[in-house]
Order: C-alpha cells, then structure tokens, then sequence
C-alpha cells in the first residue's frame, strides 16, 4: 500500500501544480483546451487523494507496521472502528485528510459554480489548486504518512488514548474540514477580483460555501467541547487553549462575514469590507494550521512537528501577502456607491455586530501570539491564562448577544423613534421580568443576572419577530402552523439565523451557569464512604478492573442519593466553614430523606506506552445542573481520589448543538425557484419590460 | 500489484487533463455575451428575491407603507430594465451593468426627491 500511496500523493501535486500552471497561461494566451484541461486536473487531484487515503486506511486495517505512520498510530488489539480516527491522528495522516478534504470541496464548488462565473473561473481554480499543491508538496517532501521503517515492529503503539472517544469520529475532520474550508469562498472572492469582475456574481456561491465552512468549524468546535467535558478530566469544556483560539478566530470573521454579506447582497453596501473578512478569515485559518503543525505552542490538540514550523509559517505570509495585495490593488473598484442613511437600521446593526466579532477576535488572537512575542523578543515563556480571555472577552460576548436581540428588530434603511421603541417594549419587559424573578429567587450576582437579562431580551426579540410574521400570515386565512411554516419558509436565511442565534443563547446559558454557578469539591473514599456536595450524596460501591495489552483499566460502581440538606446541616456548616462545597462521609448510613436517582461508573485507564491517563467522569445530566464525577485515581490503599462538581445549566450546552445544525441546514436549503416568487410583481414587470406599461 | 494500480491511475489521469487537446471537440472561451446574459438573468433574480424580501418584511410590520411601496416601485422598475435588456434585439451590452447602476441610481434619487417632497413615487 505504501507504494501505491507515495504515487497517489506525487500524482497529486503534480496535478495541482499543472492546474495552477495551465489555468494562469491558458487565460493569458487564450487557450481553451488548456484551460478545460487545467479544470480536469482539479477534478483528478480529488482522485489522487481518494487513492492516496484509501491506500492508508487499507494499511492500517492490515496491520502494514512496516509503514511508520501505522506503526505509530495503531496496534493489533486497536478496535477496527478507530481505524478512521487513526487516520487522521497524526501529524502527516491529517495533512493527507486535509488535502482530501479541500480536493472534494474544490470538486464539488467548482463543478456547481455558476456560468456566470466562467472568466474568473480559471483564476479560482488556480487558487485552489495552488493550496493543494501546498499540502501535496508538505506530504511528498516532509510529511509523508507512506515513510517505512527498517525494523518492522511486532505490534504497533497504539492510537492516542484520548482519542478513543465517539467525538473523536467527527470532532478532528469537521474542525479541519471547517478550516480548510474557508478555501472555497475566499478562492472565488479572489478569482473574481483578479479576472476585473466586480460585481456581486460572487457573493451567492462565497456566502453558501462560507455558511458550510462556518457550520462545520462551529459544530466541530461544540464536539470537542463535548469530548474534553467527558474525557479530558478537567471539568471544563473549553479552556482558551491556543488550538482552540485558532479554529474560534477564523468561525467568529466568518460569523462577522455571513451577517455583512446580507448586507451586500440585500443593499449592495460593504463590498470592501466583506473582502477584507474572507481574507482575514483565510489567513487566520493558515494562522491555525502553523500554530497546529509548527509546534510553538503546546497542547493537548497540538501535533507540535516543530520541522514544518517554518514552512506553514511561510505560506501563511504568502497568503497574507496575496489576499491583502490584491486586495488593496483592487480597491478602489470595490467601493460602493451607497451610504447608510441611519445608525438606527439593521445594516448599522450587522456593523456594530461585526465590530464585536472582530473585536473578539482581536483580543483572543493576542492572547495567542503575546506568549510567542514574548519567547522571540525576551526569550522568557509566559503563557497567558483562561482569566484573561474570560474577563476580556465576556462583556464583548454580552454586547455580541444583545445585537443579536436588537439587529432583528430593526428595519433596512432606516427607522423611526417610535417604532423602535414599539419593537424593543415587549423583550425589554421580558428581560426585566426575568431580572425580577431572578431577584426573587435569591440570585445575587449582578454580572450573572445582567447576562440572564440579555439572554432574556434576546430570546423575546426572537419570539416577537415570529409571532409579528405569524400573526400576519395567520391574517391573510392560514392556521397559525401553516403560517409560521410559510414564514420560515419565505425567508429560509433569515429564519435559519434566528433558530442558529436561539441554539447560540442555549449555548449562552449552559456558559453562564457553569461560569457563575459551578460548585466543586474532591476527596478520597473507601468502600461504603459517601461525598456530599449540595443536595448529592455520592456513595461508593464497589470498583472493578482489567487489564489489557495497552492498558490498565479500573472502574467504580457509584450510587447517587438525593438529600435533604437539613439532614446533614452539621456538617454541611462544617464544612463551609473550612471553605469548601462539600465533605466526606464516613458513615453511609441512609438519612432519612436521602432517595436514591441514578448509578454513575467513572472510569480510568492507563496507557502504559504512552505513559497516560484517560478518564471517562461520569455524569449525572438533568436540564438544570450536572453532577459531574471525575476519579483522578484509585488509591493503593483501596481508595479512589475523586474531584466532583456540580455544573449548572450544563445541558444547555449540548442541546443548543442540534438546534445550531438545524438552523444552518435551513439557511442553506436552497430557495424555490425565484421566478415564481413575486407573483404579484411578475406580470407588472413584464408589462413594464414591454413598455405595455 | 501496487505499481500496476498507480501505474493505471497515473495513465486514467493523463487521458482525462489531455482529452480537451486531442478530443474532437472544440472548445471556445465563453464569450462576454452568453457572460453578460447569464449576469443579466441572474441580477434579475436578485432583484425578484429583493421583492419578495421586501413584501415578507411588509407583511411582518417592518416596514410603513409608503416606504414598502417606494422601494417595490423602484425594485420593479429595475427589474424591468434588466428584462428589456435580457431580451433585447442586441442582446446585452459590454457595460450593461454600468447603464444598469446609473439607471438605478437615477431612479433611487428621484425616489428620495419625491419622498422628500411628501409624494409616493407608482
């Protein structure tokens, strides 16, 4: 397999360089064929990586341990469902993924592309194909997955425990995916600006094919959320780690991009400026795949080959030089002939919005690059930490969720005082509703109960824009199913938007409630011994465990009580006292209110050839609060070491994922056909056309 | 075994990117009329999917009525021009988009003059 792999990936890039090549001089010498040929070339490189892939996942799923990358990513007790993941776990195996992935997108967008499109196709295509040939050239030259070794091992290592996880299935390939991605709309962008064609022909395919790229990242970023809530041991679920920061920086320009492009296409305003995003977005993505690769920072997402630094690092300038040259050579053909004619309108909305997005970007792509600055100017390791990014980002999240409530409300153009204040009445007295009764039910920090509120007047805003709609169509005769049906149905971007932006304040909640609410605790326990924390008695029943070649697993049989915390006020006191949200319990004996809900198994694995450990906490999830057991490790004397906490609102997290996915996927469903729209219009235009009228 | 597969993906390829230089069929660069027609058609869209924003807006309150009308007046009027055009003798023109622009800018002033002066522009 190993040999058919090397000429797959030499084919590869001998394609993507000849797509480059022949696309550029077949335009300039206005030569056809060669231009046809240049395209076919695209379509092969698709080929070549499917070939290429396929010759790798063969060898693992024969044990080749004669080629290094399988050797090291794999071993014979590894269950063959992992086969995809170890795939791509590797620094070279996912560089090979990558490839595959940009060839099929590059296929599939160039194959739909729209004929109107065809004179700046060429230029497209030979950006595709240049960064294809990119990765081809990383894989044929440094980071070859098909590189064999002289002594072929017995067995293999074995795939990264922690990524013997479901999450693991989609989390890696829809992040890099998502990335990559960005490719697509920024090709056609720029393919358009080089050939002279300045008009709006490709806003359509940028804005379908950024949405994809943006739901993909998103939903792969809220997987690996998921997978480090469940796996990583830590109790969190997103850490501001600088792997992290760079699939989060280019999602949140592409999140400014698909706001501002509604603009351009709905009024023919922020031509620049949505340029500027798509570039911006391109190169931070180039940004994520050096600071992935190159290995100047650590951590648990990186592959830290330290020997391709250099070279991403410069084809991420290349790529800044190229977007922002052309860019600024093409500038003044971008500017557009309209001004806004109010700050009180929904484009000023999408402007401010954008701002905010930029603006978390900014800060959270300095926290990335301060502790790189500060290695390369004073030769002193800083790293900055999770506070950093919370504090500074958090109002700027907030500000992020209000424009959220407000932008809808607006109108295009302008609006008046008066209407905008009939608007915003209803979410206005919803959000202080919601403050009142958050008052009265005892919630005292302010910051929480303004995040409520926003939250609050946000979904209220939401709401009121479909009963408006609704009700207007309920108006015209339909059932009010039907009408918010038609609704939605009419205006599938806008509506997607808003159930995308309901799943965001889902999100918003779970954040907040883990954020301000979270109660932690940990303690040893001996069979029988119980740890309290709030109304949770965790007892600790038995503990199991086994052995394997690549691992010594243990587990533990857990019971979960409800308590009364009056039954327990002694030592509940107690403990507050010594500062903590919880205590052990030598004596189980039941209380007399305690009531058993549920059975929790946390589990704990070494790895003894990665010298590792893996958790798996277990979790007691309700709608209201997780509770939330880690077992840091089992004792030699018989006990375990357990860190618990309680996570409010946690559930929110996980459930706005489907919601998110739902409202991109109905954003994206295609329109029906346009001719038929404005029926009332057509025969009045035609008539007009025809001068009848 | 491995050799003769790439060997025979290396030559599947080579006759795909070579077929436009020896096929029988001839190829053309598109020209800038079919360009601009489809440019023309799918402008016109646009300006249909405009409408029809612009009576889902109107229909959910976001907008008073003289400004719903003003807009779908000159949203009409558009999309007539860019129809004459589509169907013209001639076909469309090397600037068409330009004329289209000026047009529409034209029409956008009249309207903010007429609005300005209290009247609806029909």
């Amino acid at each position: 397999m190993a040999d058919l792999g090397v000429m797959a990936i030499l084919l590869g890039m001998a394609l993507s360089a000849y797509s480059v090549i022949g696309s550029v001089i077949g335009v300039k010498i206005e030569m056809p064929a060669l231009v046809v040929s240049a395209r076919r070339a695209l379509y092969m490189t698709m080929v070549a990586a499917f070939v290429a892939s396929g010759a790798l996942i063969a060898a693992f799923v024969q044990n080749e341990f004669a080629i290094k990358y399988v050797a090291e990513h794999s071993n014979s007790v590894m269950d063959r469902a992992f086969v995809w993941v170890a795939f791509y776990s590797g620094n070279e195996g996912s560089l090979l993924y990558i490839v595959l992935a940009l060839s099929i997108m590059s296929a599939i967008a160039i194959w739909f592309a729209p004929k109107r499109m065809e004179r700046s196709m060429p230029w497209t295509i030979a950006i595709l194909a240049f960064v294809q040939l990119f990765y081809f050239f990383v894989l044929v030259f440094f980071a070859s997955p098909f590189e064999l070794i002289d002594i072929i091992p017995e067995d293999g290592r074995g795939i990264n425990p922690l990524l013997t996880h479901p999450g693991m299935f989609s989390h890696p390939p829809m992040l890099m995916g998502g990335l990559i991605a960005i490719t697509i709309p920024f090709a056609f962008a720029s393919g358009a600006l080089i050939s002279g064609n300045y008009a709006d022909d490709w806003v359509d395919v940028a804005r379908v094919s950024a949405i994809l790229a943006w739901g993909v990242l998103g939903a792969g970023m809220l997987i690996g959320a998921w997978w480090a809530y469940t796996i990583l041991g830590w109790g969190g679920y997103w850490g501001w780690d600088p792997i992290e920061n760079v699939a989060l920086m280019p999602w949140l320009v592409l999140t400014a991009f698909i706001h501002s492009i509604m603009v351009q296409k709905r009024r023919g305003m922020f031509r620049m400026w949505n340029v500027a995003l798509l570039n911006i977005a391109f190169v931070l993505a180039q940004l994520g795949m050096f600071i992935n690769r190159g290995g100047p920072v650590v951590s648990v997402h990186s592959f830290a080959s330290s020997t391709l630094g250099i070279i991403f690092l410069s084809f991420m300038l290349l790529s800044l030089l190229f977007a922002f040259g052309l860019f600024l050579w093409r500038m003044p053909q971008l500017k557009s002939n309209r001004a806004m004619e109010s700050f009180m309108s929904r484009e000023a909305a999408f402007l401010v919005n954008n701002f905010l997005f930029l603006a978390v970007m900014a800060v959270t792509l300095w926290g990335v690059v301060f502790p790189l600055f500060s290695d390369l100017a004073r030769d002193v390791s800083v790293s900055v930490s999770a506070h950093y990014f919370d504090r500074a980002n958090g109002p700027i999240l907030l500000g992020i969720v209000l424009m959220m409530g407000v932008g809808p409300l607006l109108p295009w153009r302008k609006s008046s005082a008066r209407s905008l204040k009939r608007w915003l009445a209803w979410p206005l007295i919803f959000a202080a509703l919601t403050v009142i009764v958050l008052v009265a039910l005892g919630v005292k920090r302010p910051i929480a109960i303004l995040s409520f509120g926003v939250v609050a007047f946000t979904a209220a805003s939401i709401m009121e824009e479909w009963w408006r709609g609704t009700a207007a169509r309920h108006r015209s005769g339909d059932n009010w199913a039907m009408a918010w049906w038609r609704l939605v149905n009419g205006n599938r971007p806008r509506h997607g938007g808003y159930i995308v932006h309901l799943s965001i304040l889902m999100l918003g909640l779970g954040i907040i409630g883990t954020n301000f609410y979270q109660q932690r605790t940990d303690g040893a326990l001996a069979l029988g011994e119980s740890l309290v924390i709030d109304n949770y008695r965790i007892e600790y029943i038995d503990s199991d465990s086994s052995s394997r070649s690549d691992r010594i697993a243990q587990w533990a049989d857990m019971s979960i009580y409800r308590i009364d915390p009056a039954d327990y006020a002694d030592e509940i006191s107690f403990a507050r006292a010594q500062g903590s949200d919880g205590f052990t319990l030598k004596d189980s004996t039941r209380r007399p209110n305690d009531r058993l809900i549920g059975q929790i198994q946390p589990w704990h694995g070494f790895y003894t050839d990665f010298n590792m450990v893996s958790v798996r906490s277990g979790i007691r999830s309700t709608i209201v609060e997780d509770l939330y057991v880690i077992p840091r490790d089992f004792l030699a004397d018989g006990r375990i070491s357990l860190a618990v906490s309680i996570n409010p609102l946690a559930w929110w997290l996980w459930a706005s994922g489907p919601f998110f996915i739902l409202g991109t996927m109905v954003a994206l469903w295609p329109q029906p056909v346009l001719e038929r729209r404005p029926a009332r219009s057509e025969n009045k235009i035609r008539a007009m056309a025809t001068g009848d009228l | 075994m491995a050799i003769a597969l790439g060997a025979l993906l290396a030559f599947f390829v080579v006759a795909v990117i070579a077929y436009p230089f020896v096929g029988s069929q001839r190829y053309r660069l598109v020209s800038q009329r079919s360009v601009n027609r489809e440019k023309l058609r799918a402008e016109r869209m646009r300006v249909y999917r405009k409408i029809s924003d612009l009576e889902v807006d109107n229909e959910s309150g976001d907008l008073t009525e003289s400004d719903f009308q003003a807009q779908r007046d000159l949203l009409r009027v558009t999309a007539a021009k860019i129809l004459r055009e589509e169907s013209g003798p001639d076909g469309p023109t090397m600037d068409s988009d330009e004329q289209l622009e000026q047009e529409i800018s034209r029409m956008r002033d009249r309207s903010t003059r007429s609005s300005e002066g209290g009247g609806q522009s029909k």
